[in-house]
């Protein structure tokens, strides 16, 4: 059985959603760096189990500085959602929690991973270090340059979603 | 120890420092003389220099030569317009050309099949019967509107219910995730909370779209969309949407096992109402 869920991809200007996406559905990844200017759709189907297939449309939100600019009427109807930062610019995730409060308050009981991105830029060390200091609960640490946890972040979101449905 | 050993002696504590100095000066004079002379040891010395000078270069001439080129550019063109027609024509020549080939083979196309066997006689009959000549019919026949596709989509989510198509297109779940964005942006863009986008408009064909309370139609036209054709349209969304609300009635209790569970409408179940509408709705 083919299920489709709306997820909604979001986050600080540059910290690599589009990217991520870009990395996920079609396996590529580039330096290039162009803004994402109010909403790009993209689709990908992925196997759960021998008979259970998830169509994920991914709605790659433009970057805010500010989580409570975000368009509400892209919001509506998301059964999933992806917070996503950069690891290496602490100005993304600083603001961390209340960023999440707002989130939880415009997407309310809708499953949300929290993914700090580029981890490719920081070693370990320098990382654990950073989740010590702003106290960062995060779920994936992802790289769409080396790919490295993307499939997971996706795969572990749909099973999520289809065991709530 | 005599005199003048003494005095030897004196000069040589003196200047002890400075014979030293001078030595080292003359090995480094030395080796200058050597780099200057041998060419490949003096590029290994200046060719980073010249290098880093030539990117600092590049990245300010945008800002340094970018005003003076333009300016001079836009001086030469308005100085010299016929050149640039000349250099620009067989590009915008061609382009054009093709457009108009294309669409003649399209024309000649669609007139081949109207002045087919089958189609003659019944335009004739066609004629008789309406009082219209010949010519005015094949060019109505040309214009008629179609529907190419049909896209039943959820409101707030933008997915894909059910889709009816003539011809193969781009994936329909992103194209409906699309319209769900666009129009979610035109209508927070007008802050009218209680109006909706209804049509889309391009080239040759248009998008009408129908807002219902949690669903909404998209349907893809081509040919003259008149108001005409608009009402006719809506009767057939409306009469496909009481049979989908009535499938939904049926459907909301599973009352067969006694349980409440919400059972949703098969996608193919949909697909099939869809293409009994549509495929040879008249509008």
């Amino acid at each position: 059985m083919l299920k489709s869920k709306k997820i909604v991809v979001l986050g600080h200007f540059g910290v690599g959603k589009t990217s991520l996406i870009r990395r996920f559905v079609t396996n590529t990844f580039s330096d290039n760096y162009k803004v994402t200017i109010g909403v790009h759709i993209t689709k990908k189907v992925i196997e759960i189990s021998a008979e259970d297939k998830v169509s994920l449309i991914l709605w790659d939100l433009e970057g805010t500085d500010d989580i409570v600019s975000i368009r509400n009427s892209y919001l509506l109807g998301t059964h999933g959602a992806i917070f996503v930062f950069d690891v290496s610019r602490p100005s993304t995730f600083q603001q961390l929690s209340s960023d999440l409060a707002i989130l939880n308050e415009k997407l309310p009981k809708v499953p949300l991973m929290i993914v700090g991105n580029k981890a490719d830029l920081v070693s370990e060390v320098e990382v654990k270090a950073l989740f010590e200091k702003y106290a960062l609960k995060v779920d994936f640490l992802t790289s769409a340059k080396t790919g490295k946890t993307v499939n997971e972040l996706f795969l572990n979101l749909a099973l999520l979603l289809t065991a709530d449905a | 120890m005599d005199e003048n050993e003494k005095i030897e002696l004196l000069k040589d504590i003196l200047f002890a420092n400075e014979y030293e100095f001078e030595e080292k000066i003359s090995k480094r004079v030395a080796f200058l003389e050597q780099t200057l002379k041998e060419r490949g040891r003096l590029s290994e010395k200046v060719d980073p220099i010249i290098i880093h000078q030539i990117e600092e270069f590049k990245k300010s001439i945008p800002t340094t030569l970018g005003p003076t080129i333009t300016k001079t550019l836009k001086i030469e063109i308005s100085n010299h317009k016929d050149a640039v027609v000349d250099a620009l024509y067989p590009i915008l020549g061609k382009m054009v050309k093709k457009y108009v080939a294309q669409e003649m083979k399209l024309l000649s196309s669609q007139m081949n099949n109207q002045l087919g066997f089958l189609a003659f006689w019944k335009r004739k009959i066609r004629s008789t019967y309406s009082g219209k000549n010949e010519q005015a019919l094949i060019l109505d026949d040309l214009n008629e509107t179609k529907i190419e596709q049909v896209l039943l989509i959820e409101k707030d989510s933008g997915i894909l219910k059910a889709s009816f198509t003539k011809s193969e297109t781009i994936d329909e779940e992103m194209v409906s995730g699309m319209l769900t964005a666009i129009k979610s942006f035109v209508e927070d863009a007008f802050n009218k909370k209680d109006q909706d986008l209804e049509l889309i408009e391009y080239e040759l064909y248009q998008i009408h779209l129908q807002n219902f309370a949690t669903h909404y139609m998209a349907v893809v036209v081509s040919g003259t969309f008149s108001l005409s054709s608009k009402n006719k349209l809506q009767d057939v969304i409306f009469d496909f949407y009481n049979s989908y609300m009535a499938m939904n009635l049926d459907l909301v209790f599973d009352t067969s096992k006694g349980s409440k569970s919400i059972i949703p409408v098969k996608r193919s179940q949909l697909e099939k109402e869809l293409k009994k509408y549509f495929l040879n709705a008249k509008i």
